[in-house]
């Protein structure tokens, strides 16, 4: 507590009269003795208003400082609870109106766009001669999507350039590999491929004859174990390695895809628009009962997936309210499933991919995207599921990615694949120099190639395999969002047309759309995505010890071991301050009295005359110190 | 603090009901408050009080500390009355314990059903004149003939005489755009607003031909009240256009004859196994759906016992190998093949038509089960009903209550209110019947406005229906396999149709046929459920702890603050007002005269400090009042307010007061 107050031998009087806005006391004595009368503190006012006697002073003290300790204790036990700040999940059924969330549709079918088509042409000649390559002559395949014309007049032209090329292949393998990659590229130019300039994009892009497939047997397993891949340098040369796959498809898909990202490039991005028709993919849409409207898809198109349609992407129109949870309510789909650009390298499968997302989010078909089967109506009922974090001291997690270091690329909501494709976006553009197809431009970048930047490939398989393998910070500067839905699908599936139904169906959807249809039925799927039940399940974090709570325990064990309150402290506070101010006074007046001619007053004379002055401490203005 | 007798001795002669009231007033006398005035009484409490804070604003000294005193104390009671109101908003929240046990569980309920609903070959009698109606419309839209096929041969042998109901509904070929779009909007009334039908709709527009297939629904009173409802596709058109037609015909048959024209047990189920012991038709209990026909429910508990699963694995839950049929498939009515099948609970009623889930011919689909049962608190947690008893509409299906039975029910109601009769795909409430175009004319316009209302939420359903508290789950996992595999197509198609074969002497086709097996994937089950989160006792023990913090207060103290702040308060108002009223009253009983006197008087009544001594002497000593020492003898007797007092009493009092002042 409070040191002994010097001097003073009685407190001032307390006569009412008129109040000064500020007082104080007259000395430290009167002080204390107006705090032991008047504090609310138990215990202390035992301990230092008991009087003399000595037994009971200690053991005042001796109780007050245990039930100290145990106060703080206890105080120090609920901090350490709050400031981990622990969570407990609840779970709530909501049954509020809901949206039906958006649904992507792909037609696995990426379009042969005009200009790279001659290249494409070419590419698919060197994926020909690679399995020739590979494999051997008997296990060539027509991979070319020529026309049969064009394959006619360019046939012989092929056979030479094929032989030529084989020839070279062969020398290839066991040369020298800088000085073979010197010559390579010398011969590419001096024989370049005879393009007709069909498109102005064609003549100054040449597909490069620096990866190609090779087999590697691995040492020590003679000739049953080999492995198929391609090779990729760095821009010197010095540091490279092969991307290869125990499989030859996989290699060769792998191969394909990286020479057509090249190509792609080669788009100027107005040329990359969407450029099917609505009706070509989607032969009838209907939900809840009625026929879509124009405004309800957005159409997009995906290198790899092809044509793209997103329904209800915005989520705003209330025609795509889900009003009953039930098939008949749902999102009924006849699509095309017929591939007919074919790129054959690039997809492998047929069908439509799916995805259901929530709105205002890209959809990340790769991700999350499903695949549906031709010939099948498929009936994917869907539960929503919300998942609500905390965020701020309780977790890290983002609202809408405004506080988040990575830029976000895409146009639309937060979510933690855009974020982290945002993220691996940037690096290559920081490391290679150039980005990659898959993903958004940021302004004043370009797409990589290997004509400009050879070595993008090298660069980019080392940035993508230490994103993987975590290296990469993306995965810390993408924290997860605070709201998220998701979407649990379960699928049924049938026969779709049927038998007996299957002839006025195929009649009905050639009259009305341009469908031309084979014999079969497998070109044509039925897609339907309703709600299994309109209530969606929502997990939630909540914090366990809230603000209001901690308070309530703080008081509970203030009150238990200590009867004191806020008001007390705040007493005690005042108490300080008012010794503080006391003491500076005293000294105050004794260093003017030091310096003054008269004799020096003690303390006590001190006191009595601060005491007599004002008749019952100092008067203080508001201003004064 | 007992007051003189003299009371006692005056009420001694009274009737005996005052002396009880005279005994009561010696032994619990009932004084005023503890201060005349409002400020001492504040004063008085401040001083005395156990509510830290109080007391430093009296014996602060200096303005400024005063003022900042009762800042605090003022801020200190409002802390505590915000964080008392979270506490109490937040007292009906509940938390959620989710247990998982490992136990022998109960089987579903399996319901299986073929999505085609009636032999096609048994329904021509009913159907042959809408099929040929249909046959007509796609050979005059899409040019489509089926030459070859048996089914328009055979419907030019039923072609009787036909009724002309079909053409009350045609199907339409819009063609002209502009024409139809003035049409409409002579017509009024559409579907909805702006949605049936674009001008300049480029799904409409499609294609190589640019015309749309819908039909026409009008107001039988009224037939300029029309509805056009047009599709995106012609299929879609088709179907609509013909269920339509169809659940007309089908509303006509009687019960019986339905489930005779639909698949028996004995055609639809071939084998069955449960748990690994092979059963038969017997475990199966027909249930007639409307639009599935016959279907077979595994396990619905009519018998009494419930089945259960020893073991998790496909091996022990159930397979059947289902028999389809697809040569008696409806073309125009169904166009998908194969199965519908639906877990539910026994006392649940299976929506197949609405959450069905589709397996395929020629395959055998596996169905993991993952059991999860849930329960929600009830009112005031959270809205939803336990039993559905408080819901005021009639359950109309003879099962357990849900979401989806209330909705239903609540919309066949309105059906029956508004249009006369009862729609097809859903039960009869009692004393109605189904729909059909020969009783109810109007019936389909006036079900699609209905129905128009519906989503739109107009009829209330979606208000007065509330989600059930507890509901089970069963979370399916499906995989699809090819069966039977080439090698063991032989055998077994051959096994199967001579099991068959006795009444059906044809072989059997394997698209003819689907497997399917239902199981539990493991033996857990996940139950969650709702407890209070806050109890009595913890609300009140965190009361506590914020007065505690705050102010150390307790619940004493707060009825302290109710007996000096509003009882102790109001009496001395009252008094006030009664005195002054009285005063005036008084005055205006002597006049003008009186005026005067009548100011003295009040100046003398309870501000008169001489009065203030005559409850004491506690009172004092608790307020250590200074004494009124130097103050003038009362000239008046005092106070008016007396009268609300004892009278007696006071009298007695008042020369010791006048004592006490002297000295």
């Amino acid at each position: 507590m409070e040191p002994e107050p010097p001097g003073g031998e009685e407190g001032g009087g307390e006569e009412p009269g008129e109040e000064g806005l500020i007082e104080f006391y007259g000395s430290f004595k009167e002080m204390f003795e107006f705090f032991c009368k008047n504090t609310t503190i138990h215990g202390t006012v035992r301990l230092v208003c008991s009087g003399r006697n000595r037994a009971k002073t200690v053991f005042w003290t001796l109780l007050l400082l245990a039930s100290l300790a145990m106060l703080y204790w206890q105080f120090a036990l609920m901090f350490s609870q709050f400031w981990a700040y622990p969570v407990v999940l609840t779970m709530s059924m909501d049954s509020e109106p809901k949206m039906f969330p958006a649904v992507t549709v792909c037609n696995l079918d990426p379009y042969r766009f005009e200009p790279i088509s001659e290249q494409l042409e070419q590419l698919e000649r060197m994926a020909e001669e690679s399995l020739t390559f590979l494999y051997g002559p008997t296990a060539s395949a027509r991979l070319s999507h020529r026309r049969d014309r064009d394959r006619d007049r360019d046939r012989d032209k092929d056979k030479d350039r094929d032989k030529e090329k084989d020839k070279d292949r062969d020398k290839n393998k066991d040369r020298d590999r800088d000085k073979g990659r010197d010559r390579d590229k010398g011969r590419d130019r001096d024989k370049a491929i005879p393009v007709q300039p069909r498109a102005n994009l064609s003549t100054n892009f040449r597909l490069s004859q620096n990866f190609s497939l090779v087999r590697m047997w691995e040492p020590g397993e003679g000739r049953k174990h080999s492995r198929v891949g391609f090779q990729l340098c760095n821009s010197t040369g010095g540091d490279c390695f092969y991307s290869s796959h125990v499989s030859g498809t996989a290699a060769l898909q792998e191969w394909f895809r990286f020479h057509f990202i090249n190509l792609l490039a080669q788009l100027p991005p107005a040329l990359a628009r969407h450029p099917q028709r609505f009706q070509d993919l989607v032969y009838s849409c209907q939900y809840d009962g009625e026929p879509c409207r124009p405004s309800d898809y957005i159409p997009f198109h995906h290198p790899v997936f092809g044509s793209c349609y997103t329904f209800n992407s915005k989520g705003t129109d209330p025609f795509w309210r889900a009003t009953k949870p039930g098939i008949p309510y749902g999102l009924s789909l006849i699509l095309r499933a017929e591939q007919q650009e074919h790129i054959p390298l690039l997809s492998t499968v047929a069908g439509v991919k799916v995805m259901i997302h929530s709105h205002n989010q890209t959809p990340f078909l790769e991700h999350e995207g499903f695949h549906i089967r031709p010939g099948i109506a498929t009936t994917i009922g869907i539960r929503q599921d919300q998942v609500n974090r905390l965020g701020g001291n309780y977790g890290k997690c983002t609202t809408d990615g405004a506080d988040v270091a990575v830029e976000l690329l895409y146009n639309s909501s937060y979510t933690l694949q855009a974020c982290l494709h945002s993220c691996f976006q940037r690096a290559m553009l920081r490391h290679c120099g150039c980005g990659h197809i898959y993903y958004p431009l940021p302004a004043g970048a370009r797409y990589c190639d290997y004509r400009r930047q050879p070595a993008w490939g090298h660069c980019f398989y080392q940035l993508h395999w230490r994103l993987r393998s975590h290296r990469l910070d993306c995965f810390q500067h993408c924290p997860k969002p605070c709201r998220e839905s998701l979407y649990k699908v379960s699928a049924g599936t049938a026969k779709w047309p049927s038998v007996k139904s299957q002839d006025w169906v195929r009649q009905a959807l050639r009259h009305q759309n341009s469908y031309s249809s084979s014999s079969s039925r497998r070109d044509v799927a039925k897609v339907t995505i309703f709600y299994r039940q309109l209530s969606s399940q929502a997990v939630r974090e909540a914090p366990l010890l809230s603000e209001n709570l901690l308070l309530s325990s703080m008081g509970s064990q203030w009150s238990l071991w200590f009867g004191s309150s806020v008001l007390s402290v705040v007493e005690m506070l005042e108490l300080l301050l008012d010794t503080l101010v006391l003491s500076l006074l005293f000294c105050f007046q004794r260093f003017h009295a030091g310096r003054s001619p008269r004799p020096i007053p003690n303390s006590r004379e001190n006191s009595r005359e601060s005491r007599e002055e004002p008749g019952k401490g100092q008067e203080w203005d508001l201003g004064q110190p | 603090m007992a007051p003189p007798g003299p009371e006692a001795g005056r009420a001694a002669g009274t009737a005996p009901g005052k002396k009880i009231t005279a005994r009561l007033k010696r032994t619990l006398p009932v004084r005023g408050p503890q201060a005349p005035t409002l400020s001492e009484l504040m004063r008085w409490y401040c001083l005395n009080t156990n509510t830290h804070g109080c007391r430093r604003i009296v014996v602060s000294r200096g303005r400024l500390r005063r003022l900042l005193w009762i800042l605090l104390t003022l801020s200190a009671v409002g802390l505590i009355l915000w964080q008392c109101a979270e506490l109490l908003m937040n007292y009906y929240s509940a938390s959620v314990s989710v247990t998982v046990q490992f136990q022998k569980l109960p089987f579903p309920a399996v319901t299986i059903c073929n999505i085609n609903p009636y032999k096609y070959s048994a329904m021509k009698e009913y159907l042959s004149e809408l099929d040929k109606e249909t046959k007509k419309a796609l050979e005059t839209f899409y040019g489509f003939s089926e030459g070859k096929s048996k089914v328009r041969r055979s419907v030019e042998d039923w072609n009787s005489t036909g009724s002309d109901f079909f053409e009350q509904i045609p199907l339409l070929k819009v063609e002209d755009f502009s024409r139809t779009a003035t049409e409409l909007h002579s017509g009024q009334k559409r579907r909805i607003e702006g949605s049936v039908f674009h001008k300049d709709s480029s799904i409409v527009n499609s294609g190589d031909s640019n015309d749309i297939i819908g039909f026409q629904l009008c107001d039988a009173n009224n037939s300029s009240e029309c509805a056009l409802y047009t599709f995106s596709s012609g299929v879609n058109a088709i179907q609509e256009w013909y269920k339509l037609h169809y659940m007309n015909i089908m509303a006509q048959i009687p019960l019986e004859t339905k489930e005779k024209l639909s698949y028996s047990a004995e055609d639809f189920l071939l084998t069955c196994f449960f748990d690994g012991i092979s059963c038969d038709k017997r475990h199966f209990t027909r249930f007639h759906h409307p639009l599935h026909g016959n279907c077979y429910t595994f396990n619905s508990g009519e018998s009494g016992t419930i089945l259960s699963t020893s073991t998790g694995g496909s091996e022990y839950g159930l397979q059947v190998v289902l028999y389809i049929d697809e040569a008696e498939y409806n073309p125009f009515l169904v166009t998908s093949t194969g199965a519908k099948i639906m877990i539910h609970d026994q006392n649940e009623y299976p929506f197949i038509e609405d959450i069905g889930t589709e397996i395929e011919t020629a395959a055998a689909t596996s169905i993991g089960m993952h059991f999860t049962q849930s329960r929600k608190l009830s009112k005031p947690y959270s809205d939803c009903t336990e039993t559905g008893a408080d819901i005021p509409v009639e359950n109309l299906y003879n099962k357990s209550y849900s979401l989806q039975i209330c909705l239903h029910s609540c919309f066949q109601k309105a059906m029956v209110d508004s249009c006369g009769c009862a729609q097809y795909a859903q039960p009869l409430p009692a004393g109605a019947e189904y729909c059909n175009y020969k009783k109810n004319p109007n019936w389909m316009y006036c079900y699609y406005r209905l129905h128009e209302k519906f989503v739109k939420e107009q009829l209330g359903c979606q208000q007065i229906c509330k989600d059930a508290c507890s509901f089970k789950e069963w979370a399916l996992t499906t995989s699809i396999a090819q069966w039977p595999s080439v090698v063991s197509e032989d055998w077994m198609l051959r096994v199967l149709s001579w099991d068959k074969g006795q009444k059906l002497n044809k072989k059997l086709n394997k698209t003819d046929l689907a497997n399917l097996m239902v199981f539990y994937k493991d033996l857990n089950e996940r139950f969650i459920s709702e407890n209070p989160a806050n109890t009595l006792v913890i609300l009140l023990s965190n009361f506590g702890g914020q007065l505690g913090l705050w102010m150390s207060c307790s619940v004493v103290c707060v009825i302290e603050i109710v007996e000096v702040f509003f009882i102790d308060s109001l009496s001395i108002v009252t008094r006030h007002q009664w005195q002054r009223a009285k005063k005036w009253w008084s005055g205006r009983r002597r006049g003008g005269a009186g005026q005067a006197q009548a100011g003295d008087e009040e100046r003398q009544g309870h501000d008169n400090p001489a009065c203030v001594d005559e409850d004491l002497p506690t009172f004092t000593t608790a307020l250590r009042l200074p004494l009124p020492q130097d103050s003038p003898l009362p000239r008046t007797p005092p106070p008016n307010y007396s009268t609300l007092r004892l009278e007696t009493a006071f009298t007695e009092q008042l020369p010791d007061t006048l004592e006490l002042g002297r000295h």
